[in-house]
């Protein structure tokens, strides 16, 4: 992220923020600008000014977020159909190119991850579900991590000379490069799909109604039943409620420690009045830092993926495979 | 709550839902069913030409172990009928050899035989024709002066003189 670019998010929040504190002159708010880098874009500026569609009162216009989600969901929907396709067009199945590390990656989510907890019966009707759920999920952690957007969007107002306007939709987009998985949204609705897995594999394997006897061990005295479904109960929701907070935190976590640590440059320049600080702080701390704390979103991207996925089938497999 | 981190958001909600419904619907569809088969079956290829592989290769030493045994026994039947003929032939050339013999023996003692009979008759002519030249020799000598009667007796005289010489 360049400086330049901070600053006019600066000026921006500053324009946009009604209630900031102290950012009512031209001052650098910290806190109003990572927020804004780091939230979905308010309904009242969505990235495509589609029809305002309102259904019982849920709003659903297209945020950044979800523009975010739908990059990444047809991004890899090309490159996995179109590798996919190539590979299966072969006379023989020698994978080449970008299908050797498919192909890695299919067998080693099938055979360390789905294979161990779903078990042999149910792998080949679970390990599309997994497979995607973790592409989409390390997908939509590691783009956030790209500043694309903001590039196109600094090109957009200072090479092509469009200047700021916030209705045009690449302003809109200036702060799309977003990580979709850091919304609470987002990562709720990934562990329902989780949560209705784990219905459906149970209801699956064993039948509607045994499904639920399996929430609980037969054969307990009756006074640990009245303790014990309860708490089972409060399990199935507990479940996805973590994986929610989990990657949503992590996700959230890491941007606002390199926005913040990337603040500094503003922070020093406003407080000390003096450009020349401002900038040396950049290149002495800030952007070393930034860089440090960068590689270990890299490493938490991938992790936070397969932490996910992990538990999605780990928790699949426990309603496929009941043993108390 | 104002601040937009922890806005509930349905929408956003039902988009993610709908994305990724999507997305697994699509790439099942398309990449993922297609892959896990081909690589299912790209396994079970490899498997069977393995399998395969390792059967051809008991095959083969099965086959070598055949072909040694047989070898062996071609060797050892070899050396029996070598070890046999030459017995064989030991004993033809016994046999022809004691039936030569025998021959040889009869033919010796034929013409032994045949040798004696021939001189004893020989000796029995010369005996006769002896005593009848002696017997004209002496009568032409003799003839006035013997009679009838000394003439018989001088013969039957000498003919037992001759055979008493002879015993």
């Amino acid at each position: 992220m360049s400086a330049a670019q901070h600053a006019e998010t600066a000026q921006h929040a500053g324009d946009h923020t009604e209630n900031a504190t102290h950012g009512a002159e031209e001052g650098f708010d910290a806190g109003t600008v990572i927020i804004e880098h780091v939230s979905n874009s308010s309904h009242d500026h969505p990235v495509l000014h589609l029809p305002h569609i309102e259904i019982a009162g849920i709003d659903f216009s297209i945020t950044k977020h979800v523009m975010m989600m739908w990059l990444v969901a047809g991004f890899l929907f090309l490159i996995i159909t179109m590798t996919t396709r190539r590979f299966l067009a072969q006379e023989r199945p020698i994978p080449t190119g970008l299908m050797t590390g498919l192909e890695w990656l299919v067998q080693s989510i099938r055979d360390s991850i789905v294979l161990p907890n779903v078990g042999a019966k149910w792998v080949n009707t679970w390990t599309p579900v997994i497979l995607t759920l973790f592409l989409f999920i390390l997908m939509c952690n590691a783009v956030g991590l790209i500043p694309i957007f903001e590039v196109f969007g600094l090109v957009d107002r200072y090479v092509l000379g469009n200047g700021y306007s916030a209705d045009s939709m690449i302003n809109s987009v200036l702060h799309g490069g977003t990580t979709a998985t850091a919304n609470y949204n987002v990562t709720a609705a990934l562990a329902t799909i989780t949560f209705f897995s784990i219905m459906i594999a149970g209801t699956m394997a064993h039948g509607f109604i045994h499904h639920w006897k399996n929430l609980v061990p037969p054969g307990l005295a009756w006074p640990v039943y009245i303790l014990l479904i309860p708490i089972e109960f409060m399990g199935l929701f507990v479940k996805p409620f973590a994986l929610t907070m989990r990657l949503a935190a992590n996700m959230t976590g890491g941007h606002i420690a390199i926005l913040s640590i990337l603040s500094l440059v503003f922070i020093f320049t406003q407080v000390f009045e003096s450009a020349a600080l401002g900038v040396g702080v950049g290149f002495t701390v800030a952007v070393p830092l930034a860089v440090g704390i960068s590689a270990l979103e890299i490493i938490v991207v991938m992790v936070q993926a397969y932490v996910f996925t992990l538990l999605t089938s780990v928790f699949i497999g426990m309603a496929i495979n009941v043993h108390h | 709550m104002d601040n937009p981190l922890v806005q509930p958001d349905p929408g956003l909600f039902f988009w993610t839902i709908l994305t990724f419904l999507t997305l697994v619907f699509l790439l099942k569809k398309f990449a993922w069913g297609p892959l896990l088969k081909a690589l299912e079956e790209r396994q079970e290829t490899i498997r069977t030409a393995l399998d395969d592989a390792e059967q051809a290769k008991q095959e083969l030493t099965r086959l070598q172990n055949e072909s040694a045994q047989i070898i062996a026994e071609a060797r050892a039947e070899a050396q029996s009928i070598v070890t046999k003929s030459r017995a064989e032939a030991e004993r033809v050339r016994e046999d022809l050899k004691e039936k030569a013999k025998n021959e040889a023996d009869a033919i010796l003692k034929n013409a032994e035989r045949q040798i004696h009979l021939e001189t004893d008759r020989a000796v029995q002519q010369i005996r006769q024709e002896v005593v009848e030249l002696s017997l004209n020799v002496a009568s032409k000598l003799i003839r006035k002066n013997l009679t009838q009667e000394d003439n018989d007796a001088l013969i039957q005289e000498s003919l037992s003189q001759i055979e008493s010489s002879r015993h």
